[in-house]
């Protein structure tokens, strides 16, 4: 066969969303590529502008379907630094409990997802099954599975419901047990170390010259990760080990994923065991009224306020399921937020895709793609 | 009971209705139409009728049981709404199907794009003309039927490539050669798993090869041919770990990728009666038949038409092994398939001719027992 281009996407099963990677293959064997995002581009920077700051949380859910909490924390702790408010301790806790659950849930989906791309069927279905376990408790203190807006400015929206600790501990004790089960049908199989061994390979520099973070950069050797580099919310107060791992290929990844995984459960038990015993309040006081106090329905007056508040930024970088994201909030002192600021990992993610794609086989594109864990929501934003 | 065969009841069927018919007609469309010669010919048609509903039939069940198989390794129910158990979930896909439009792309060929699926199933069919379901449920004693049955079944690739070709579509056309080198390169190792059989049955007519397994199933002493064949057989079938040719994830649908209503209907029941056949070759060559070992209580193979029971059991429970393989292995990549087809496959079966020839020149082995036909 000649030289080829092959659109996959926008409408292809190894996109997982909406984005298309132009491929030219030569038989079987990828020459180059070129992949194209902005299909799902919503102009949420430029939305933000016109909401309140409580409201931009909406927006933040749709951000990222996967990981809509951490999503969340990332911008309230910019928004919270741009209008110089201190959250209560217990709802810096809670938030941990959300990202760390977030990402254990959006892990699972990518587990799920990839196995599927390399023709794996049943551990798909198991990924969705205990993903929804997470989901259930998402669903039991935030009302909702996918779009929570849980968090707000100054705290969170409401404190857990009785049980709730109980409920999360019996998660954990039964997802431990699955990680194994999950190592067996994946590493134990010969076929998957010939389909992901050496396979998409993206060495420490190349990560580090194409901006590219978290799974993808830890499989390289590299040991960073924000919640320990550069410890936001209360990580410095939890005990847990960043999840490295050597080869940077897909099973490298996989590793790191894994691993991660099981630290989230470790910090969840830490987070769980320190809600139960330090009740408390989850709201900050000196929380503005117009911004919308727990519990109390804002008055139609407080919107209409031209209340005046000290001006200021908000930068905020947080270890995402997905790698790095940054939030960049501006107040200029009225209600909404002057400008809003995101930098997705994925974006940077998928762009060095020319560099960890081409020489494989077009058989490679999707375990490879799949180990990168696109999200393209959060990558068009 | 025991003696009835495929064609006793198709005979019977045509001289009940044809006589019935001709009681109630005046006396000389009476006479033509009781006429001997009219009620053999119906009866051919109707034992064809015979053949193609139990393959249908039984290609849908299977469907069934795939998903109810996959759906308990998957740690859900499978097809649970329509009919008992989804039992008739398959009907109800099949005519909505059935009722689809067929979009044909603008830029393909027509004369390939639909003779391809149709030749397909077609070819399909004709297999379970050839193979015998008990003694008697079979089309005749053909002396080559395995070899009949064998080169039937590897048309499938010139027909998936003449249909992936004229479907104008990079992706069904990647399907296509990856289906065509596949099925190439997995037909010499299953051609020489066969030819082990052979050897030691002595003769290439299913029902003989069926017989001759009576002091044994051949599935024992020719363990590698069973193991290369079965592998051919998940190969040929495009089963998971060997799908590439419709792997989904990066050639969207593989060769079908345009087809649509009817004419995917044909792919995909072409495609299950195919694994059907594989699954009935694997017990015919390998597990029997229709036979049961002779330590077995007589009262379970004495009942009426138990050798299609057991045979019905046999096939659908290696159809079992093959879904069981399909819920827990991801799949290879093409380059790798190839390797493992052209060397490490070729050799085993090589040596499992090798064995073979060996089993028959020792005539006995100490297990198992003797070759009947040799005349130990």
């Amino acid at each position: 066969m000649s030289e080829m281009w092959i659109n996959m996407g926008p409408q292809h099963p190894m996109t997982h969303g909406l984005w298309n990677l132009r491929v030219r293959i030569d038989g079987e064997t990828v020459l180059d590529v070129d992949p194209e995002m902005g299909y799902l581009h919503r102009g949420i920077e430029k939305i933000s502008e016109d909401r309140h700051y409580n409201e931009v949380i909406t927006l933040m859910d749709r951000t990222c379907y996967v990981a809509g909490l951490a999503w969340e924390h990332l911008y309230i702790i910019a928004a919270e630094k741009a209008l110089r408010i201190q959250p209560p301790e217990r709802a810096d806790y809670l938030r941990m409990m959300c990202e760390e659950f977030q990402r254990i849930g959006s892990h699972l989906m990518w587990y799920a997802a990839f196995v599927q791309d390399i023709g794996l069927m049943s551990p798909f279905l198991y990924g969705m099954r205990d993903r929804d376990l997470v989901l259930d408790l998402f669903q039991s203190y935030t009302g909702a599975r996918m779009t929570y807006e849980y968090m707000r400015v100054g705290g969170v929206r409401n404190d857990l419901p009785p049980g709730f600790t109980d409920q999360a501990r019996k998660v954990l004790d039964w997802l431990v047990p699955r990680f194994k089960e999950y190592d067996q049908l994946c590493l134990g199989s010969d076929i998957f170390h010939k389909r992901c061994d050496h396979l998409g390979v993206l060495s420490a520099s190349d990560c580090i010259r194409h901006g590219v973070t978290g799974p993808m950069l830890r499989s390289a050797g590299v040991k960073r990760d924000l919640r320990k580099n550069r410890p936001y919310s209360l990580y410095k107060e939890v005990d847990f080990d960043v999840a490295v791992a050597d080869g940077a290929d897909v099973t490298a990844r996989y590793l790191v994923r894994m691993e991660e995984m099981r630290q989230s459960v470790r910090i969840l038990r830490q987070v769980v065991d320190w809600l139960d015993a330090h009740p408390g309040p989850v709201m900050a006081e000196t929380v503005p009224r117009w911004m919308g106090a727990p519990y109390a329905p804002v008055g139609r007056e407080g919107y209409l306020l031209k209340r005046q508040y000290p001006k200021g930024v908000g930068f905020s970088s947080i270890e995402e399921p997905h790698g790095e994201a940054q939030a960049y909030v501006v107040n200029e002192g009225g209600e909404h937020p002057y400008r809003v600021k995101f930098r997705s990992p994925v974006f940077a993610n998928l762009s060095a895709a020319r560099t960890y794609l081409v020489g494989y086989h077009v058989a490679d594109i999707p375990p490879i793609m799949g180990s990168v864990d696109v999200c393209v929501g959060e990558c068009d934003r | 009971m025991s003696n009835v065969t495929l064609y006793s009841v198709s005979y019977l069927l045509s001289d009940t209705v044809l006589r019935a018919i001709g009681s109630v007609l005046p006396r000389p469309l009476s006479a033509w139409i009781t006429n001997a010669d009219l009620i053999t010919g119906i009866a051919v048609l109707v034992f064809g009728a015979l053949l193609l509903a139990a393959s249908m039939l039984n290609t849908i069940v299977l469907i069934w049981w795939e998903r109810k198989l996959l759906g308990r390794f998957m740690d859900r129910r499978g097809a649970m709404h329509v009919g008992y158990a989804g039992l008739l979930q398959n009907f109800a896909d099949g005519f909505k199907l059935f009722r689809k439009t067929t979009v044909q792309p603008r830029d393909a060929d027509s004369l390939g794009f639909y003779t391809g699926p149709t030749a397909y199933m077609v070819t399909s069919m004709i297999l379970f003309g050839i193979l015998p379901i008990s003694s008697g449920w079979n089309s005749g004693v053909l002396p080559l039927s395995l070899l009949l049955a064998l080169a039937v079944f590897s048309f499938a690739p010139l027909f998936i490539f003449v249909s992936a070709w004229s479907s104008n579509n990079k992706y069904s056309l990647m399907g296509g050669m990856r289906s065509a080198a596949q099925m190439i390169a997995y037909e010499v190792p299953l051609l020489l798993a066969v030819v082990a059989v052979v050897i030691v049955a002595g003769s290439f007519d299913l029902t003989t090869i069926v017989y001759e397994q009576q002091n044994y199933w051949f599935w024992g002493p020719l363990v590698v041919a069973l193991v290369v064949f079965f592998a051919g057989m998940l190969a040929e079938m495009e089963r998971i770990p060997f799908d590439l040719p419709e792997a989904e994830a990066e050639l969207v649908e593989g060769w079908n990728t345009e087809y649509g209503g009817m004419l995917f209907a044909f792919f995909m029941l072409a495609d299950y009666l195919r694994a059907l056949v594989g699954s009935i070759l694997v017990v015919l060559l390998f597990l029997g038949g229709w036979t049961l070992p002779t330590w077995v209580p007589a009262a379970l193979t004495s009942f009426p038409l138990a050798g299609i029971v057991w045979f019905m059991v046999k096939t659908y429970i290696v159809f079992g092994v093959f879904v069981w393989i399909r819920a827990s292995l991801p799949r290879v990549r093409t380059d790798q398939l190839l390797r493992v087809g052209w060397n490490r496959m070729i050799p085993l079966s090589l040596l499992s001719v090798f064995l073979a020839a060996l089993l028959v020149t020792v005539k006995c082995l100490p297990v198992f027992g003797c070759v009947p036909s040799l005349g130990v």
